[in-house]
């Protein structure tokens, strides 16, 4: 029984391997080709040149946009389920959590086309609903549940002592939440937020409905409220057309690999801060 | 009371990993019999895909065998077919050079079925305040970037929402060709990209100021078409225009397969060229080819 275990896991580890250097090989010709202007160049267009900076700067902005819209909500209702729910309603809130942590991204995707771009349209008043905005926004909703539960579980797993010495020393339930579960959950926090900065990096049919998928940095490059392209709308939209082979192929694989490796190292920096949780 | 959904994280962990070698096994591919396929696979451009869809459904009742027919563009339906990932491709443009070049030794056989225009199509808001023309010239504006407004080509003062498509759209490749005599120029103006002829007519309706390309059966009554202007003459895209040859950007809806069809891919083949299949056409809003 433990053999075929850790055959499954030996699996699992080849193909996360094998992944990697699918990528770094088929994305070999094309850093052949452009360099490092792969990554700085700003132009893509199929048969001439590819530049992958548009995408990468939509990745990061839209990311970043995700992170500061969930932050506030994520934080004030983790606190509050851990510190003030009793028992019974705290279960009942996470399961529904982790139900919403699942909802596929095409749910998302296809609310957020229909009302929210035009929400946001309205509200601010835009030519147009379909911006890095709005990407942002969606992502927040999605990422939401996983910054949420996990920051939650990091606050609930601060020892029981910290809160009664606290309690004893005179402070009240809320300062006792602010000033002592907070700091001692922090590293969890962190964890928590880079799980889900990973989740919303990766998204893609999502992000696709909403972003424009327009290959072009903003002008001025901070204005959310036009449209962009993220590395992963870029591939859903172009894979198809260019699969196996040829410079293109090459260009899209080395999109992948460049998201693959931004993934991997926040997720990596994400599980190192949630472990400091759990041995602490 | 639901207690029974928080598991230990071993077990959603072996869970997790029975999920992941079930779907494995799940997509590995099953043996197929290459020469009388039980079912015919159809993929590419989403302007065909009405007829391709609706041809499935008449010759399917006929006959045992599954017809799959799936989207993606017609480049995407040029690439999967020449590398034998489908067994129809659907394009509604002509192959490209490079295209032909690139894909010579799948020896690609084109079958066109249908007669199609592309309208400049504009938001309901846009053509009931008067913009019910353009000529050519002002539509490469718009794309460029030149014009920005809709006062500039006789609408109201609004912004333009410049909608494009993807660069491997057969659409695209059609209308730039008209336009601007490249098909692959690059538009500057561009606010929007969009894939699918759903995609884009959905997100010019959903607009109050948007100018986009669509195939002319697509246009409804919140995607209008615009007429094309010229100094000789002022034709919008209707079925009598378009059958006489007056509209200009007409184009061939086509199947494309690899090499010579054989089997049930040729019978339905035959069937969509036959007067049935070619009724098809005519009602998914298309023009019989003669």
């Amino acid at each position: 029984m433990m053999w075929i275990f850790a055959g499954l896991n030996f699996i699992f580890l080849a193909s996360a391997v094998g992944l990697f250097f699918f990528l770094v090989l088929e994305s070999y010709p094309i850093l052949k080709l452009q360099g490092f202007d792969f990554w700085l160049g700003q132009d893509w267009w199929v048969g001439e040149s590819y530049g992958a900076l548009p995408m990468l700067y939509g990745s990061f902005f839209v990311t970043a946009l995700a992170c500061i819209l969930v932050l506030p909500l994520a934080l004030a209702v983790a606190l509050f389920t851990s510190e003030f729910l009793s028992s019974s309603y705290r279960r009942f809130v996470k399961a529904i959590l982790e139900l919403l942590a699942g909802v596929p991204g095409i749910i998302y995707g296809l609310l957020g086309v229909s009302f929210l771009s035009l929400w946001i349209k309205n509200i601010f008043g835009l030519l147009d609903g379909n911006t890095l905005m709005t990407a942002g926004c969606l992502l927040s909703i999605m990422i939401l549940p996983t910054v949420l539960t996990l920051s939650e579980d990091a606050m609930h797993a601060v020892p029981a002592e910290y809160r009664e010495n606290a309690l004893g020393l005179g402070l009240s339930k809320w300062q006792a939440a602010i000033s002592v579960v907070l700091p001692q959950a922090l590293p969890g926090i962190v964890g928590a937020v880079l799980l889900g900065i990973g989740r919303a990096m990766g998204e893609t049919i999502a992000v696709m409905l909403v972003v424009g998928s327009l290959d072009r940095i903003p002008d001025p490059w901070f204005n959310i409220f036009t449209s962009a392209q993220t590395i992963p709308s870029k591939l859903g939209r172009e894979a198809a057309e260019a699969i196996g082979e040829g410079t293109h192929w090459s260009a899209l694989m080395a999109l992948g690999l460049t998201l693959f490796l931004m993934v991997f190292l926040i997720t990596l920096l994400g599980n190192h801060f949630l472990k400091r949780v759990h041995t602490s | 009371m639901l207690r029974f959904l928080t598991f230990s994280p071993k077990i959603v962990l072996m869970i997790r990993l029975l999920l992941f070698v079930l779907v494995v096994i799940g997509v590995a591919p099953l043996p197929v019999n290459a020469d009388h396929p039980s079912k015919i696979e159809i993929v590419g451009s989403t302007t065909v895909l009405p007829i391709a869809s609706l041809a499935a459904e008449r010759f399917k009742s006929a006959h045992h065998l599954r017809i799959l027919v799936n989207a993606g563009g017609s480049g995407v339906g040029i690439h999967s077919v020449a590398r034998g990932r489908s067994d129809i491709g659907m394009a509604s443009r002509e192959l490209s050079g490079s295209e032909r070049k690139r894909f010579e030794g799948s020896h690609l056989k084109v079958h066109t079925v249908g007669m199609d225009a592309v309208a400049c199509v504009v938001s309901s808001e846009i053509y009931d305040s008067g913009v019910k023309s353009l000529t050519r010239k002002q539509i490469g504006d718009i794309y460029l970037g030149k014009v920005k407004n809709w006062k500039e080509v006789g609408g109201p003062d609004r912004k333009i929402v410049v909608v494009d498509k993807e660069r491997h759209r057969g659409t695209r490749h059609v209308f730039m060709d008209f336009i601007f005599g490249k098909p692959t120029q690059k538009t500057p103006g561009t606010l929007l990209v969009t894939g699918s002829n759903n995609e884009e007519q959905a997100k010019i309706a959903q607009s109050d100021s948007a100018i986009g390309m669509l195939s002319y059966a697509w246009a409804n009554d919140e995607v209008k078409a615009v007429a094309i202007r010229d100094k000789k003459y002022l034709i919008s895209p209707t079925l009598e225009t378009i059958t006489k040859g007056d509209y200009p950007i007409v184009r061939k809806l086509s199947f494309i397969t690899a090499g010579e069809p054989e089997g049930e891919v040729k019978e339905f083949l035959e069937f969509v060229k036959s007067p049935k299949g070619q009724m098809v056409v005519k009602e998914s809003g298309y023009l019989p080819y003669k």
